[in-house]
């Protein structure tokens, strides 16, 4: 399942950011930095498209020798970025599709909170605000056995 | 001699044009200084290209300075690769070095012997004989400056070039298929076909199959030595047809070569200005293709091309057919990548050819970039990461970073871009290498901090919240710190790590903010950071980094000066500074100005040479203690001392005043810009401008010309009290006194010029406060400046009679309140008329002492006198004393009442006003008849100087019977308006005394009127009654036999005009001795009604008659 999951705000920060093997976070930032480049590159390339026939799905982002980065963009411009491990080679399309599909409602539901305030860090100590969202993430990130 | 098969060494800064290139090495032999080397190596580099004479096709030459030997081998593969000119610099200064130099020469001319067209060498310094020989191989110089002709010579030499490469080309060319065409080989491909005979091949398949081949990588060959003679069009065709032979025989390594071969020429004819980067470097025949060229990557730039009327007028050639045929041959934009995807997936195949798909990859890249292709550059980009050449040198791997680098921000993947930046970065300070280069360490870092949306200036920062992606940004900061102290720079380490605090100071752990503190401590334990713009050699500028939110200031405030020291503009001059702002009373523009201007100023002035205060609300949102030192204001428009503090906060501390002080010492007007601190080592200049969410109520303020300053000193201490507040004066020093009522206090007030200005003027006033008790002061108004005596009194209340007033009443303590005020100046302002108002609070508190609770009169013997009876009670808790002017003392035990008589002699109140008329401000009757009272009871007072005194405390006062007095008490205390004198034997008499006088002569009696009342009176009738008083309470009227009249007993008075006196006169004789007493009765009818009867009060007379003596 997914390594690291990042949701990235329209202005390019992180308003979450999360990734399994925690004690290399630093290198998932890294890696979910430089996606944001694609990411530009794909929004960029769609903005012809009307915006409501417009794919959220963005696809593989780019592969790395161990890992594959997805990625997914509200039409607030909000994105998502999944990592998932290369080696894991049963992950199909269709289910980061709905991974990434769970992951907007969640983010939804965080929007809809009206404790939340936009642009705010999605922060897992408020309770009602970003826990349910972090178990959520969490249960994406549980290998599947 | 080991060769090395594999080409290690890629040039990653190839592109397609390089194809078209030829190779020329440019080498220093012997001694030569890195300077002048490349001196001339760069005017030898400006001749780049050459339009060979007549034709229009153009040479391009690609210098080298430095070019491995094994790439070499790979000339026949793709012949830009090869070495074909080379030219060697070298100093020579005499004559017999010269045979040694020479011979060098030739040494280096044999590296790349075996592909060399031809060769130059510039020998600098040599002059004579030698020089002088014409050779078409060497050229003279006698020196580095003087060698004008360097750019004649290449070009020469070009065209020399030029003639071997057409000649091999047109020899290649025209090899007929039936001669037998060479195997061009690959390096490591040679030792594959040792040994093979192709002739005596028994397999005719392998024959025809090692012929095709043969002739297909011929044909490349070919088109890359066409392409290199300028002949393009050739050169496409070359490539198609070797692209067909290869492919037939599955050569798949050549085949990637022939389709890259194809690719570049299609880049070179649709991308003329070329995809390197190098800007100017291809100049056309065609001057107005090159302008145009930079729009050439369209998709449909081709039709354009093709279109007859296009090319006519474009100019590049007139025949049109050559230009169809051209397009043609030529791949389209998208071929072309899909080309370059396929011949790098030939070169794949081969682990030898990783140089060559390496950059096949970055050629391409650099295509697709002007393309605008982003997302299919990013793949070949990826591709190129993963190919992996031999283990590569340390210098090596950052060149290669760097360049993915280039090539990530050239496709606009800008983070991409510095994160390779950042691992060029740390590999120059890698752990294996043995000088860690954190200059360039340092120099790579700072380039990729756009890619991170970092700026170094952190005025980007101030305003609203933090954009970016804080923990990339975080380390790259600490990255910056960590180099430029490892550079010895640490200025540029406490820059960085000032920067990381101030910015990053919400991202930041507790644990980590202590960290960086402490190392920052350790920084500018060292270096003091300071406000200085940094100027590094790269042309950057770090500004200074103003640590705003250590601590964090959320409200300035500017204060006014303390009540007494506020200067106040004296009112006549008020009016004339108004008038000057405008001559308009009201004008809507004025007062929106006026209004924006006031927005910022603030109405209060500071005085030159005063100490002023600003309050900051300061917070620390540090998780320990913040120690700020040196914290003072920042100012302008006035010269200004700062006086700064220093301070520490606790951690994460609410809002804490700070208030930081300073004196102008001129005078206009002062803006408070900011404040300065010190924290953690590290100067701050902070800018309220640049603090966000900053509270500030202006900050502009006016100073105006010093005042003398006064001090007050009083003796009585100062207390705490204050005045109530509704006051409306600024009272600056307060007095506290309780007294008891009745009692005086003295108190000195001492005043002392503490400022530099002399005292030129002072004005001193006072006001008495409204006190809800009904105490009144008495010699307020002051007699000196200086000595001011207060003498509170209880002021009964008229209108309770003084039977129903109860102790409770006045026995709780009441207060009174009173306000002195100095106004005073002197100096310059002064003459600015401005004066500065100290005020003095009197707050005393009135204890009871004694009071009356009851008066009543009782006549006395004589007419002009009357006995008060007073019911003292002592409310106080001591045992006191109570005297009158006759020094009667009567002692009063604590809460004891006690009825005192004093006689008094009645008063004559009639010089004071009586009717309304005469005073005609009192237009209250009531008013008149209070004031009148009141004047009355003062008199009294006076007279009666009743006094009270506390042993045991040592105090005393008086004590007033003022306001008890009732009209009844005062009807019997004032001396009646007609007075009776009875005058016996021309004495007047009264009843104290008896009038002595002889027994058989006739007394004299005269009884005589003054009237003193307004009207007049009378006339009147008396009758003389005398009579004996026995002193057992009879009196014995029946004295016919013992007193007679001499004429009658009844006298009459004429009526008595006001102020006029008026007597009659009678005699009596007595005919025994004894004491009689005369009594004088008015008739009945003769009293007038109207008047009161007290009027009519004539004393009784006492008369001795006694025997004649003899």
């Amino acid at each position: 399942m997914a390594v690291c999951v990042a949701v990235i705000a329209k202005e390019n920060y992180p308003l979450y950011i999360r990734s399994t093997p925690t004690e290399n976070e630093l290198k998932f930032h890294y890696m979910v930095h430089t996606s944001l480049d694609v990411v530009d590159e794909k929004i960029s390339a769609m903005g012809k498209a009307l915006v409501d026939q417009r794919e959220l799905y963005l696809g593989l982002l780019y592969p790395t020798e161990d890992y594959k980065v997805y990625g997914y963009v509200t039409n607030s411009k909000v994105k998502f970025v999944m990592v998932v491990d290369s080696s894991n080679t049963a992950l199909r399309d269709n289910e980061i599709r709905s991974m990434f599909r769970k992951l907007h409602n969640s983010y939804t539901d965080v929007m809809c909170n009206p404790f939340y305030n936009p642009g705010d860090r999605i922060q897992s100590r408020f309770v009602c605000l970003g826990r349910a969202f972090d178990n959520m993430v969490t249960s994406m990130m549980i290998p599947v056995c | 001699m080991p060769r090395d098969f594999k080409m290690s060494v890629p040039d990653y800064m190839q592109c397609a044009e390089d194809h078209q290139t030829l190779l020329v090495v440019v080498q220093p032999v012997g001694i030569v200084s890195e300077e002048n080397f490349f001196r001339i190596y760069k005017r030898i580099c400006s001749v780049s290209q050459i339009s060979v004479r007549d034709s229009q096709r153009v040479l391009y030459i690609r210098y080298r300075h430095h070019y491995p030997p094994e790439n070499n081998e790979w000339g026949d593969f793709q012949t830009h690769r090869k070495v074909v000119g080379l030219i060697t610099i070298t100093d020579c200064f005499s004559a017999k070095d010269w045979p040694q130099t020479f011979e060098k020469f030739h040494v280096q001319k044999e590296i790349y012997g075996s592909t060399l067209y031809d060769s130059r060498l510039f020998v600098f310094g040599l002059q004579g004989e030698i020089a002088e020989q014409a050779r078409t191989d060497v050229a003279f110089y006698p020196n580095y400056e003087d060698c004008q002709m360097v750019e004649k010579r290449i070009e020469d030499f070009i065209e020399s070039l030029f003639i071997v490469l057409e000649s091999k080309r047109l020899d290649r060319a025209t090899d007929k298929s039936g001669d037998k065409i060479p195997l061009l080989c690959v390096p490591f491909e040679k030792k594959d076909f040792v040994g093979l005979d192709t002739d005596s091949s028994v397999l005719l398949g392998l024959k025809r199959h090692y012929k095709k081949r043969c002739q297909g990588r011929m044909r490349k060959h070919v088109g890359d030595l066409c392409l290199q003679a300028g002949m393009l069009q050739d050169s496409l065709v070359h490539y198609h047809m070797s692209v067909e032979l290869l492919r037939s025989v599955n050569d798949f390594l050549w085949l990637g070569a022939a389709l890259e071969g194809l690719c570049s020429a299609s880049v070179i004819y649709h991308y003329p200005g070329g995809t390197g980067g190098k800007s100017g470097a291809r100049r056309f025949q065609g001057s107005a293709l090159s302008a145009e060229a930079a729009n050439r990557h369209r998709p449909g730039a081709q039709e354009v091309l093709i279109d007859p009327g296009a090319l006519t007028t474009s100019g590049i050639n007139p025949d049109t057919s050559t230009e169809i045929g051209r397009a043609k041959n030529c791949l389209s934009p998208e071929d072309i990548i899909d080309k370059y995807k396929e011949a790098i997936s030939y070169y794949s195949k081969y682990k030898n050819a990783g140089v060559i798909e390496l950059e096949a990859c970055i050629k391409a890249v650099r295509v697709l970039a002007i393309q605008k292709r982003s997302m299919e550059a990013s793949e070949f980009l990826q591709n190129a990461v993963y190919i992996n050449l031999r283990q590569l040198s340390e210098e090596e791997k950052i060149q290669r970073y760097s360049i993915l680098s280039e090539l990530y921000e050239l496709i606009g993947f800008h983070r991409k871009s510095a994160f390779f930046k950042r691992v060029a970065a740390m590999q120059c300070v890698a752990p294996s290498i043995a000088e860690p280069g954190w200059r360039a360490c340092y120099k790579l870092l700072l380039e990729t901090l756009p890619g991170y949306s970092l700026s170094l200036d952190p005025k980007d920062f101030s305003r609203g919240t933090h954009r970016g992606w804080a923990a990339v940004q975080m380390r790259l900061l600490h990255e910056l710190v960590y180099a430029s102290r490892r550079m010895g720079n640490p200025a540029l380490s406490v820059r960085h790590l000032s920067f990381l605090l101030q910015t990053m100071l919400d991202f930041l752990s507790d644990q980590e903010k202590k960290d960086v503190t402490q190392s920052l401590e350790n920084y500018t334990s060292k270096c003091p950071g300071t406000m200085e713009p940094i100027a590094l050699p790269g042309g950057l500028t770090l500004p200074p980094v103003p640590f705003t939110k250590l601590p964090i200031v959320r409200h300035v405030k500017l204060l006014n000066l303390p009540a007494s020291l506020r200067p106040h503009k004296m009112k006549s001059l008020l009016g004339q500074n108004m008038s000057t702002k405008s001559p308009f009373i009201y004008s809507p523009i004025i007062a929106h100005n006026r209004g924006e201007e006031r927005s910022k100023k603030i109405d209060f002035q500071w005085v030159q040479g005063d100490v002023c205060e600003v309050q900051l609300m300061v917070y620390n949102p540090m998780p320990f203690e913040l120690r700020v030192e040196n914290m003072g204001l920042l100012t302008s428009g006035v010269e200004f001392e700062s006086l700064p503090a220093a301070l520490s906060l606790p951690a994460e501390s609410g809002l804490y005043p700070v208030t930081l002080v300073g004196v102008p010492q001129t005078t206009g007007t002062i803006t408070v810009n900011g404040y300065h601190t010190t924290v953690f080592g590290v100067f701050s200049d902070c800018l309220l401008d640049d603090l966000p969410g900053i509270k500030t109520s202006g900050s502009t303020v006016e100073v105006i010309p010093a005042l003398p300053r006064l001090q007050i000193s009083t003796s009585l201490p100062r207390s705490a009290h204050s005045l109530q507040p509704s006051s409306g004066d600024e009272i600056s020093t307060n007095v506290s006194v309780q007294l008891y009522n009745g009692e005086s206090q003295q108190l000195i007030i001492k005043l002392e010029n503490i400022g530099m200005e002399p005292l030129e003027k002072l004005e001193v006033t006072s006001k008495v406060l409204t006190t809800k008790d009904g105490i009144s002061v008495s010699g307020f108004p002051l007699s000196s400046p200086f000595r001011q005596v207060v003498r509170p009194r209880v002021e009964g209340k008229p209108v309770n009679p003084p039977e129903s007033s109860k102790a409770g009443d006045c026995s709780h303590v009441k207060t009174l309140e009173a306000v002195l005020n100095f106004k005073y100046s002197g100096g310059p302002g002064h003459t600015e008329g401005y004066y500065r108002n100290l005020s003095l609070g009197l707050h005393v508190e009135v204890e009871p002492s004694v009071f009356f609770t009851r008066v009543s009169t009782l006549p006395a013997s004589s007419t002009r006198q009357c006995h008060l009876l007073l019911d003292v009670f002592n409310s106080t808790e001591h045992e006191l004393t109570v005297s009158t002017r006759n020094s009667e003392v009567l002692i009063l035990h604590a809460g004891e009442c006690q009825r005192m008589a004093i006689q008094v002699d009645k008063f004559n109140f009639e010089s004071f006003p009586e009717s309304p008329g005469e005073k005609g401000q009192f237009a209250n009757p009531k008013q008149l008849e209070e004031e009148r009272r009141e004047a009355r009871g003062l008199e009294i007072h006076s007279k009666l100087g009743i006094r009270w005194r506390i042993p045991s405390l040592k105090r005393s006062g008086e004590a007033s019977v003022e306001g008890l007095l009732n009209q009844l008490v005062l009807e019997h205390l004032q001396l009646a308006p007609l007075q009776w004198d009875v005058l016996v034997d021309g004495q007047p008499c009264d009843r104290e005394v008896a009038a002595a006088c002889q027994v058989g002569n006739p007394v004299r009696l005269e009884v005589r009127l003054t009237n003193r009342s307004p009207r007049s009176v009378g006339p009147f009738a008396l009758t003389v009654v005398p009579f004996q008083d026995h002193q057992n309470g009879v009196h014995n009227y029946d004295l016919h036999d013992t007193v007679s009249f001499v004429g009658s007993s009844t006298f009459y008075l004429d009526a008595v005009q006001p102020s006029s006196q008026s007597a009659c006169l009678g005699a009596l004789l007595f005919l025994y001795t004894g004491d009689f007493f005369l009594h004088i009765r008015f008739h009945e009818d003769s009293t007038s009604k109207e008047l009161p009867p007290s009027w009519f009060c004539l004393p009784s007379v006492h008369v001795r008659a006694v025997e004649v003596q003899a």
